[in-house]
């Protein structure tokens, strides 16, 4: 247990290094001595130092600061949710990209970009809005098509239908950016993902949509830890399958949807998040949860750094960048540790 | 539900196709002559292969022949040029120019954005053309642009075979290139002494704002976007953009790089530019959005409400326009300098 809690230090610990280390870095680089007289100067007003330019504190203060922010709060969501799905459909490859969420928001926006439409009041957000409905839709409409096919819902149906109707909404995608090829580069460069535009009206939204939703699943952690012996297992101590899945499987679409509605899709964190944070901490969905938000968040966090510095003043997309680190860090952490056990 | 599912689909689906079927896609005028632009760095470093023109005479039966066009290719040129096609508006522009619209016999679906009097003519999308429909209109010569060729293969080679002459123009970086690209429609039409006069009109209003141009010492810096956020767009060296800055006696901001680059809102406003110029034109107020955007309140062209919109057609299609561009950039970045330029 002691060493449980060092590990979990550390990893606070980093995640706090990191989010220093991506502030700094940039197109003009900002000590951390600067970074303090600029929180200081927006917080409680005090004079920034003569070498701090106004544009050097803007480019920190509305820029860069909710940028890493938001590529925390996303990443944790995305870890998170990915976690909850591979234990809840018991399947390690599963998340809730699988049951559509990316490929519904897609949808979703491809349609608000091609026909122009913009709600009336929320302006900005019309964007984001009808991707986290689309996709959020999207998943609730696989899981009401698997429940109406199986009673039981189990989760070979729910994964199959999942992925059917996924590939389906896509198809539509792609007739629909044949049909108006204008806008394919706009749709193709939100499909890429992106934390350029991200404001602090967005970061606001992200942290009450992501902190509660991760509490919320974290509430869950003990029906998971039995859901993950096997559905038997759980129904023999009374947890009702059914509902569970539905309602871990709705909180992870939502939360999922949030964050691909606001930057995009965004691959490979839902899927190697879980599998890491179970090779260094173990099993326990009360650790693990919680863990892979931090995992998923620095990691993110860091992608997005090396995003935007390595071809400054161009940017890579992050999906290129979370799979390029990603992929070699995983296998790394895989089969370096392949040797130990998995304590429940 | 499945069922209703299913035959929503169907009628969606059917729908699109029914959409489509009657109107013509079209590409947003920017990125595509910025991509065409991309697309062929290379353009402006064959400028040696361009056919001398001493046939001053302006004759429409030409019986001089080029041998290749401005991208390599060999080409035979019909003695007798009366059906022409133009696959970009930059070219039906010249072509305009040269006055041989009434030779056009099928533009492609920009075209009529920038010129009267080809709406009734048959448009192409130029990404992916009907070849068939194409060789039916069985043209004396095609030009087309890099852009056609974006996708990687030559969908013109089965008119090519057909016989058909297609003169592949890829769109130039420089002024110069840009010269070089009307010469050689014009010398292709037969109307060489007009292409020079073209050119000549237009060096010498390049001439009028370098001779200012030269004489400013307070050099500017001018950030010039040619996509809005959040994907800003600009461009450094080795672009006829650039050229146009410097020409106007300001310095662009992104000089240390070369062709067209994205750029990251960091790095825009960490440049700091006493100008922002902007051509886009998909959203409504460009320079409007420029002036709202959050984080940008202290650099110098915001500060001080200089940002200006060049006209999208004249500072993105690679033609003797660009010289309209250079003059509204030419005052806009230095409205006294330039006030006795005439209008």
């Amino acid at each position: 247990m002691k060493k449980l809690q060092l590990k979990i230090g550390i990893t606070v610990l980093i995640c706090v290094m990191v989010l220093m280390v991506a502030v700094g870095f940039g197109t003009v680089r900002i000590e951390p001595a600067n970074i303090f007289a600029i929180f200081g100067h927006k917080l409680f007003a005090l004079e920034l130092p003569s070498e701090i330019s106004d544009n050097i504190a803007s480019i920190f203060w509305t820029m860069r600061l909710p940028r890493a922010i938001a590529a925390f709060l996303v990443g944790a969501a995305l870890a998170v949710t990915g976690t909850v799905m591979q234990s809840v459909l018991r399947n390690p490859l599963a998340s809730s990209y699988t049951l559509g969420v990316s490929s519904g928001a897609s949808l979703g926006v491809a349609l608000m970009v091609v026909f122009g439409i913009s709600l009336p009041f929320i302006g900005n957000f019309s964007l984001p809005m009808i991707g986290f409905v689309f996709g959020l839709g999207t998943v609730l409409l696989a899981m009401a098509m698997a429940m109406q096919l199986d009673k039981n819902l189990e989760n070979q149906t729910i994964i199959l239908i999942g992925m059917v109707l996924s590939l389906f909404v896509s198809s539509m995608l792609t007739i629909l950016i044949v049909l108006s090829k204008e806008h394919m580069e706009q749709i193709i460069f939100w499909q890429m993902g992106s934390f350029s535009a991200i404001k602090w009206s967005h970061v606001q939204v992200l942290l009450m949509i992501i902190i509660p939703g991760i509490l919320f699943l974290m509430y869950f952690a003990q029906e998971m830890d039995i859901m993950t012996f096997g559905e038997e297992q759980a129904i023999s101590v009374g947890i009702d399958m059914r509902r569970m899945k539905i309602i871990l499987i709705t909180a992870s679409a939502l939360l999922t949807g949030t964050a691909v509605a606001f930057v995009g899709i965004i691959g490979f964190i839902d899927l190697i998040a879980p599998h890491v944070v179970r090779k260094i901490y173990g099993a326990s969905h009360r650790i693990v949860v919680p863990m892979s938000a931090l995992f998923g968040g620095a990691f993110m966090t860091l992608a997005d750094m090396v995003s935007r510095t390595i071809i400054s003043p161009s940017e890579l997309p992050i999906g290129a960048v979370t799979t390029l680190i990603g992929a070699p860090f995983f296998a790394y952490v895989y089969f370096s540790k392949r040797g130990v056990k998995r304590h429940a | 539900m499945k069922r209703n599912l299913k035959q929503y689909v169907a009628v969606l689906l059917i729908l699109m196709f029914a959409f489509t079927a009657c109107t013509s896609p079209s590409t947003s005028p920017s990125t595509t002559e910025q991509t065409e632009t991309t697309a062929n760095t290379e353009a402006s470093t064959n400028t040696q292969e361009q056919p001398s023109a001493q046939d001053t005479e302006e004759a429409t039966e030409s019986d001089e022949t080029t041998d290749t066009d401005r991208a390599g290719n060999p080409i035979t040129l019909p003695d007798n040029i009366e059906r022409v096609i133009s696959f970009a508006p930059s070219m039906t522009q010249v072509i305009e120019e040269l006055g041989f619209l009434d030779k056009l016999v099928a533009v492609d679906t920009q075209s009529p954005k920038y010129v009267d009097g080809v709406d009734g003519l048959p448009q192409f999308n130029m990404m992916t053309p009907d070849i068939e429909a194409l060789a039916a209109l069985e043209p004396d010569v095609m030009f087309v642009s890099g852009m056609s060729l974006a996708k990687g293969d030559n969908p013109f080679e089965q008119l090519v075979e057909l016989g058909i002459c297609v003169i592949m123009i890829p769109s130039s970086t420089s002024i110069e290139g840009v010269k070089e690209d009307n010469q050689f429609i014009a010398d292709v039409m037969g109307a060489s002494a007009k292409g020079q006069e073209i050119n000549q009109k237009m060096q010498e209003r390049i001439d009028a704002i370098a001779a200012i141009g030269t004489t400013i010492e307070d050099k500017k810096t001018v950030m010039f976007e040619i996509a809005a956020l959040p994907n800003i767009y600009s461009f450094g060296q080795e672009t006829f953009l650039h050229e146009m800055i410097e020409l106007i006696g300001a310095n662009n901001a992104f000089a240390d790089e070369e062709s067209w680059i994205s750029v990251s809102e960091e790095a825009a406003v960490a440049k700091n530019p006493d100008v922002i110029l902007t051509n886009v034109s998909y959203i409504e107020d460009s320079v409007g959005e420029i002036l709202a955007r959050t984080g940008w309140e202290n650099v110098k062209a915001v500060q001080e409400k200089n940002v200006y919109y060049i006209d999208n057609g004249k500072s993105s299609l690679s033609n003797h326009h660009i010289v309209e561009a250079l003059e509204e950039m030419a005052k806009a970045v230095y409205p006294d300098e330039y006030s006795a330029l005439s209008e």
